[in-house]
C-alpha cells in the first residue's frame, strides 16, 4: 500500500510507515528487555546491566524518532539533538524510576519477586494521582493550543480531587469535581469558544517572558519549595484519620465559621450579579452600534 | 504502611504552583492566564488539606474549611474573570493581554 502511486507527497506515507514501525520496534525492544531483566534468574553483573541500559536507551531513541513524525512536529529531532534529548529523557526516566522506589532495585537485584515489597498499593495510587495532576498542569502551562490547555486542566483538577480523597477529605474532593470540573472548566471552555483564538505558535508566549524563561522560573520555584517541603521539620501527627468529614464541616460552617460562611454567600451573590452585569452591558452596546 | 507523607503532597502542591505561575507569566491569552490562576489556587488547596490531614490531626477541620472557602472564591473569580474577558473581547475584539493596554475604548 505504501508503494502504490499516491497522489499526495510521495515520501510522506513511507516515512510515516517507517516511523510507526520504529515506535512499534522500540516498544517491543524496551518491553522485552524490561521483562527479560525482571524475570531472569541469572544474577545481574555489570555487563548485563550496561547492555540493559543501552538497549533501553536505543529503544527510547527509536521511540522518540518515531513519535517525532506524528507529534512535536514543530520540534524536529534528528542527528545529535535527537540522541542528546533521548539521553536526557532516559536520565529523567531512570531517576524517576529510581526514586519511585523498587524499580531500580530489581535491576540491581536478581528476581521479579523483589518488586512486590517495594511498591505499596497506596503509594502507587498516590503516584498515579500526582502524575495525573502534574502532567495536567504541565499540559496547561506548555500546550500550544488553548483548547488542549483546557483539557489538560481537566486532568489536573481530577488529579487534585484524587489527592483530596487520598488525604481523607471526602467533601472537598466532591466539591472539587462538582465546582471545578463541572463549573469552572465549563466556563473556561465557553470563554475559549466565545473569543477568537489567539496563540498560534509565534504568539504563544508574551514578549517579556518567553517559554524557556518560564520553564527556568518553574524549575527554581519547584526546587526551592520541594527542598523546603522535604527538609522542614513538620510536626506531623502519629496516625492521621480517614473519618468522613461532611458532618464536621457542616457544624464548623454553622458555628465557628458562620461569619465567613455568610460572607462567602454574599460574595457568590455579588459575583453572580456582577458577572451578568459585566458581560451583558457590552453585548448591549455592541448590538446598539450594530443597529 | 504507606511511605507517602506530608512532603510528597507539598511537593505536588509546589509543582502545581510553579506550573500555574508559568502559565500566568507566559500566556498572552487572557483565558490562559485565568487557567494559571486556577492552578495556583488548587496548589494552595492541596497544601491546606495536606496540612489538615498530617499536622492538624483527627477531629480538626480548619484546613478543609479554608479549602472550601478557596473553592468558593475560585468559582466567583472564574465567573467574574471570564465575564471581564468577554467584555474585553467585545470591546477590543481580542483577548491578547499585550494589546489590551488601554483603560478606554
Amino acid at each position: 500500500m505504501a508503494n502504490g502511486p499516491q497522489p499526495g507527497p510521495p515520501g510522506a506515507l513511507r516515512e510515516a510507515a517507517m516511523r510507526g514501525l520504529a515506535i512499534l520496534a522500540s516498544l517491543l525492544l524496551g518491553g522485552g528487555v524490561i521483562l527479560a531483566r525482571l524475570f531472569s534468574r541469572a544474577p545481574a553483573t555489570l555487563e548485563t546491566w550496561v547492555v540493559f541500559c543501552l538497549a533501553l536507551y536505543l529503544a527510547l531513541t527509536a521511540f522518540l524518532w518515531g513519535l517525532n513524525g506524528f507529534a512535536f512536529r514543530r520540534l524536529p529531532l534528528s542527528g545529535i539533538p535527537l540522541f542528546l534529548f533521548s539521553a536526557a529523557a532516559f536520565g529523567v526516566l531512570f531517576l524517576l524510576g529510581y526514586f519511585v522506589g523498587g524499580v531500580a532495585g530489581p535491576f540491581l537485584g536478581d528476581a521479579a519477586s523483589r518488586i512486590i515489597p517495594y511498591v505499596h498499593i497506596a503509594d502507587a495510587v498516590f503516584l498515579l494521582f500526582a502524575v495525573m495532576t502534574i502532567g495536567g498542569a504541565a499540559g496547561t502551562a506548555f500546550s500550544r493550543n488553548i483548547i488542549y490547555s483546557a483539557w489538560s486542566l481537566l486532568f489536573a483538577f481530577l488529579g487534585v480531587a484524587g489527592l483530596y480523597v487520598f488525604l481523607g477529605a471526602d467533601f472537598p474532593a466532591v466539591a472539587q469535581v462538582l465546582i471545578y470540573v463541572g463549573g469552572v472548566l465549563v466556563l473556561i471552555l465557553f470563554a475559549i469558544m466565545l473569543t477568537k483564538q489567539i496563540g498560534e505558535d509565534p504568539k504563544l508566549t508574551n514578549a517579556h517572558l518567553d517559554l524557556p524563561a518560564g520553564a527556568a522560573l518553574a524549575l527554581i520555584t519547584v526546587a526551592t519549595l520541594t527542598y523546603m517541603a522535604f527538609m522542614a521539620p513538620w510536626k506531623t501527627v502519629a496516625s492521621p484519620s480517614y473519618e468522613p468529614t461532611s458532618a464536621g464541616l457542616g457544624v464548623a460552617f454553622l458555628t465557628e465559621y458562620l461569619l465567613p460562611f455568610e460572607f462567602a454567600s454574599v460574595v457568590l451573590l455579588a459575583a453572580l450579579v456582577g458577572a451578568v452585569v459585566i458581560a451583558r452591558k457590552e453585548i448591549k452596546e455592541t448590538s446598539e452600534t450594530v443597529l | 504502611m504507606s511511605s507517602i507523607g506530608l512532603p510528597h503532597f507539598l511537593a505536588v502542591g509546589a509543582a502545581l504552583f510553579a506550573l500555574g505561575m508559568v502559565t500566568v507569566v507566559t500566556r498572552r491569552n487572557a483565558v490562559g492566564i485565568l487557567m494559571g490562576v486556577e492552578l495556583i489556587l488548587n496548589a494552595a488547596n492541596v497544601n491546606f488539606i495536606a496540612f489538615n490531614h498530617f499536622v492538624e490531626g483527627p477531629g480538626r477541620l480548619t484546613g478543609q474549611v479554608f479549602s472550601i472557602f478557596v473553592i468558593v472564591l475560585a468559582a466567583a473569580e472564574a465567573a467574574i474573570g471570564l465575564a471581564i474577558v468577554l467584555a474585553i473581547y467585545q470591546t477590543f475584539r481580542t483577548i491578547d493581554v499585550e494589546e489590551t493596554d488601554l483603560l478606554r475604548e
